[in-house]
């Protein structure tokens, strides 16, 4: 049942029945400092809750020990409470308009009969992965490392739909807008854009498919715009719209939210904010330990396996390093296969503790133009988290 | 279409909801003209794979009473789930008040300054901390 509009409902019948029906479905009491607590949504397995409405769902980081992400645990992050539940795929369509000289109206059928398919393996990341390690903290969501995936996506490039509408001369900006709604309509509807040039790039493209199966409804089902090496923001979900502009596009998802300070890494001082902001872009470098997991107990005496994922917004990872002291000495760990540039790639390296104790484990991922994590980074919107990866376990 | 197909299984969920909770609902020809559809729907779901409808289910918070509580119920939750409270560290009463001040602000929530005050309260209430300066240390159970 659609929440909103029940509340939307509900709400014309006075104060006292909205709170009623609040009770209602309140099913769990509130615990502050619980826990994760794990959820299960439709199509999706279970998942770290973060919020259930809009959804936003983490993955448990075990699920990366796979080169894709299972659809079903791909996080979930939705920004307006009206999400899309109901898809007709016999009414359903991707309207083009705007500065074209060819509008389009395209169902999913169109799209996988009469475009040439693409595929591409490429990490989604949400902008605030990891926003939970920030200090001092900063609001949002509360990501640990879950709010990122790999998935191989097929679809049809949005250069091959733009060409199909014959751009216009002039044309600087291409905005997508997808079926979720705002709950009030004060409420900026979610829209992003991409320039004209970027859109056009042959890469950004739209899945119609995830991992060969269609997209879980709340992972955009029927198709999501794939932005390679750009942080999910962009990654615009159910997508119903694209419209080209001949001027710059401007709404509040761009001019006020998701922006980083205009500094090296997205990072400012607490104490002195930046004046200057950009919209936030490309990926950093980073890498993420897989196993152990934080806490984790391993073993003294005998080999245990250190695994992660490294990755970066196109340049390909080149090294990781691993340090088992605390950051004092490095070693290279072992790159897994290459699954394409946009793709995570897997990193291993062997390690023996002498002793029972505690240790710090750290991992430093290096990309193909010599860029890596930073040493300490902060800014306000808890963005872009790139700080050299570490967890603290312990032997016995 | 999807508003329309979400408007016809809100409509039945209503219809539901008042004959399951014994309310006598006065329905409109409309409303159960939505009903009668959205029971169409349903089997065009089952036997139509090209509709394809999830339910979302809900597991929200609950929270005790205190100074604020309805303007939090009225004006917050509304929009989003109680868990965008629950998920945030404890926070000072300053940062909350700019968390409140931006949903007003900057996301287009209809909050008036007084219930704004009082939000503030209420958020400091289930998930505050002191102030660093001149927030009363213990008043909200840090």
């Amino acid at each position: 049942m659609d929440r909103r509009e029940f509340l939307q409902l509900i709400g014309a019948t006075g104060a006292a029945a909205l709170t009623a029906s609040c009770n209602r479905f309140n099913s769990v009491s509130g615990a502050l400092s619980s826990p994760a607590n794990l959820v299960r949504f439709p199509e999706k397995t279970e998942m770290i809750l973060l919020t259930d409405r809009p959804p936003q769902l983490e993955t448990p980081i075990h699920y990366f020990r796979q080169d894709l992400t299972p659809n079903e645990a791909f996080f979930v992050r939705w920004h307006l409470e009206g999400i899309p539940t109901s898809v007709d795929l016999r009414t359903f369509r991707l309207n083009v308009s705007g500065h074209v000289r060819k509008p389009l109206q395209l169902s999913v059928d169109d799209l996988r009969s009469h475009f040439e398919p693409v595929s591409i393996i490429a990490v989604n990341q949400c902008s605030g992965n990891s926003r939970s390690f920030f200090e001092p903290r900063v609001p949002g969501g509360q990501w640990k490392n879950g709010a990122v995936g790999n998935a191989k996506w097929t679809g049809v490039s949005v250069k091959s739909i733009l060409d199909r509408a014959q751009v216009k001369a002039g044309a600087v900006d291409v905005s997508f807008n997808g079926l979720d709604v705002p709950p009030l309509p004060s409420v900026s509807d979610f829209v992003k854009a991409l320039s004209i040039d970027h859109a056009r790039n042959g890469e950004v493209m739209i899945a119609y498919a995830m991992n060969d199966h269609s997209l879980p409804m709340v992972n955009g089902f029927p198709l999501r715009l794939v932005v390679p090496g750009w942080y999910g923001t962009y990654w615009v979900k159910a997508l119903s719209d694209i419209t080209v502009l001949p001027q710059a596009f401007s709404n509040f998802w761009t001019d006020k939210a998701y922006r980083i300070p205009n500094a090296p890494n997205g990072t400012e001082d607490p104490k002195n904010l930046a004046k200057g902001t950009i919209p936030i872009n490309r990926f950093n470098v980073r890498s993420i330990f897989v196993r152990p997991e934080p806490d984790q107990t391993v073993h003294s005496g005998i080999p245990n396996e250190l695994e992660g994922v490294a990755f970066d917004s196109g340049n390909g990872i080149r090294r990781v390093e691993v340090s088992t002291d605390g950051g004092v000495t490095w070693a290279d760990s072992r790159l897994g296969p290459e699954l394409g540039k946009y793709s995570w790639r897997r990193w291993r390296a062997s390690w023996t503790p002498k002793n029972r104790g505690h240790y710090r484990l750290m991992a430093r991922a290096t990309n193909g133009i010599g860029e890596t994590q930073s040493t300490a980074q902060w800014n306000r919107s808890g963005f872009m988290w790139n700080v050299i990866e570490q967890i603290d376990v312990s032997a016995v | 279409m999807r508003n329309k197909t979400a408007r016809l299984f809100q409509t039945a969920a209503i219809f539901a909801l008042g004959v399951g909770g014994g309310t006598k609902l006065n329905l409109t020809p409309q409303l159960k003209r939505d009903a009668s559809q959205a029971t169409q729907v349903v089997h065009q779901r089952v036997d139509n794979e090209s509709v394809h409808t999830i339910t979302l289910p809900h597991d929200e918070p609950l929270f005790g009473p205190g100074p604020g509580r309805e303007e939090f119920i009225t004006a917050c939750v509304v929009c989003h789930s109680p868990r965008y409270i629950t998920m945030q560290p404890r926070f000072p009463r300053s940062t909350w008040l700019s968390e409140v001040k931006k949903m007003k602000d900057v996301y287009g929530a209809h909050i008036s300054d007084e219930q704004a005050a009082k939000i503030t309260d209420y958020l400091v209430s289930i998930n505050g901390k002191a102030d660093a300066g001149n927030a009363p240390r213990g008043t909200y159970g840090e």
